[in-house]
């Protein structure tokens, strides 16, 4: 394995934000490392999404700063090197006029000029993408038509046609079934490993993911930071984080 | 139908009607899947205001009517930037003010006349030959515009967040779409008239989703609806003497009821 000098992908210092004085997230620092698979779990309005989307740019943060593949992000502008599936992923409007490839195209629409059409290089990205995501045979059908586990899998496809370097993924499992559910982490897996895909995802699937994932973030407007995941899933801690909730999710742990 | 173009008035209307129709079907596209619909009505009230000014003033009020719709335009996005107002309210608000605005300018100007009356409900008869020549040259360089940026307005469109973070300049976008837009608009006024252009901009579009087809197919169907329209509303209205914006409004709208009825699950 090549030894390489290690820029994180995203190097987070100090991180605050607020909304009209209420604070969502506070002091948080961590950093974000090639090749990781990393998920953050927290309560509701424990200001995972916030997190992401301060990552991205979406939101300003009230204090600290975001660097990106050593970049302040304000400066950053590679950014198809990271792939984003927002958390309504699978709740698309039924009526636009969509087929599953025209989605996975627009992954390629900002590495294409404005002058430019799609090349015939662009046109293998969004094919190989929808072969990862297994929807190549669904290329023609609009995507109001597909089912919640297709649909992700299209946003998935999306995001991998950038050949970006990292997939951050919010709550990728919102109205999806079970069933595919397995599928998703599979892939996901396979994504990070054969693909050395980062990932960095909001979930609340804290029992199946925990023999996969390598770090895990736990964030309710302070980040704890776990390097061994299977510790941290204990009942205690889960108490601390969840408050009250805890006890219910331990259960519905079991009961799978 | 092939004597009416012996006329020269019908060539302009029709020259002026096919570019309109090309211009209303294809930002319409682009204006319907933004939810903007409502806009394009605010917008086509906005320009009544520069046609008042235009008529009062002396100047061409085509032209007019152009600058003060982009004006209009700017002000939605500034309103909705700025302010935490919800926007179908704002939209609201505007479309009334400018109409009041245009009702007095016109009214103390005295010219209270036909001349406003051809632009609230269009007319092929008034198109002169500047009036084609300023369609097309507006008209062609907000096609240019919306062809080029064709896949990120669409990209935009279906979720603006996601093409932000895949580093499309949103921002930027929606305000040259907002503006090409208000041009369009201004520029339809004279064949459609005000009142009714939102409705050449949004129907076609809309009686096109209805087949559930890809994005290309959409708009190319939604053209074609639009063109039929034009050409058909036009050659009704030349020999059943009937006005012509209006005329083209219910050839869409029972394009769109057919589409309805004959792709209903």
């Amino acid at each position: 394995m090549q030894l390489n000098f290690r820029v994180p992908i995203f190097d987070v210092k100090n991180l605050s934000f607020e909304v009209r004085g209420q604070k969502i997230l506070s002091n948080i620092s961590f950093e974000v490392y090639n090749g990781e698979y990393i998920a953050i779990i927290g309560p509701n309005g424990g200001g995972k999404t916030t997190l992401i989307r301060l990552l991205l740019g979406l939101e300003k943060p009230s204090a600290g700063e975001i660097k990106i593949f050593g970049k302040k992000l304000a400066n950053f502008k590679e950014w198809y090197k990271i792939g984003y599936v927002p958390q309504r992923a699978s709740l698309v409007d039924e009526n636009f006029p969509a087929t599953v490839e025209d989605i996975v195209k627009m992954g390629r629409t900002a590495r294409r000029g404005i002058f430019a059409n799609f090349s015939k290089e662009d046109k293998e990205y969004v094919k190989d993408a929808m072969v990862k995501m297994d929807i190549l045979h669904l290329k023609d059908k609009m995507v109001g038509t597909l089912s919640g586990g297709q649909r992700q899998r299209v946003m998935i496809a999306r995001a991998l046609a950038s050949s970006p370097e990292i997939l951050i993924l919010d709550e990728p499992n919102t109205g999806v079934d079970v069933k595919s559910q397995h599928r998703f982490y599979t892939l996901l897996k396979k994504l990070n490993r054969e693909d050395n895909i980062t990932i960095l995802f909001i979930t609340h699937d804290i029992g199946v993911i925990a023999d996969d994932i390598g770090r895990l973030f736990t964030i309710n407007q302070k980040a704890t930071i776990c390097n061994d995941p299977k510790k941290t899933l204990s009942c205690e801690d889960m108490s601390e984080l969840y408050g009250i909730e805890a006890h219910l999710l331990h259960k519905h742990k079991h009961e799978h | 139908m092939i004597e009416m173009f012996e006329y020269d008035f019908m060539q302009r209307a029709l020259v002026a009607g096919v570019f309109i129709a090309i211009l209303a079907s294809v930002s319409g596209t682009f204006v319907v899947l933004r939810r903007y619909s409502l806009m394009s009505e605010t917008l086509a009230h906005s320009a009544l205001v520069g046609v008042a000014v235009g008529l009062v003033a002396g100047y061409n009020p085509l032209w007019v009517a152009v600058v003060a719709a982009v004006l209009a335009a700017w002000l939605i996005e500034y309103l909705r930037s700025a302010f935490s107002l919800y926007s179908d309210a704002i939209l609201s608000i505007l479309l009334s003010g400018s109409l009041a605005v245009a009702v007095i300018i016109v009214s103390v100007g005295g010219s209270f006349n036909n001349s406003l009356f051809s632009y609230l409900f269009g007319s092929i008869l008034s198109v002169s030959y500047e009036d084609v020549l300023t369609i097309i040259v507006f008209g062609t360089a907000s096609l240019i515009f919306l062809l080029l940026f064709s896949k990120e307005l669409y990209f935009i469109a279906y979720d603006e967040e996601v093409a932000k973070t895949s580093g499309i300049k949103v921002a930027f976008l929606n305000f040259l779409l907002v503006t090409v837009v208000a041009i369009i608009i201004a520029l339809s006024i004279r064949v459609v008239g005000s009142l009714l252009i939102g409705a050449l901009m949004v129907i076609p579009t809309v009686a096109a989703l209805q087949y559930r087809v890809g994005f290309r197919n959409t708009m190319l169907i939604s053209l074609f609806f639009a063109l039929f329209s034009v050409f058909f509303g036009m050659g009704l209205s030349y020999y059943f003497s009937l006005p012509s914006g209006a005329t083209i409004v219910l050839c869409v709208i029972a394009i769109f009821i057919f589409s309805l009825v004959i792709n209903k699950k």
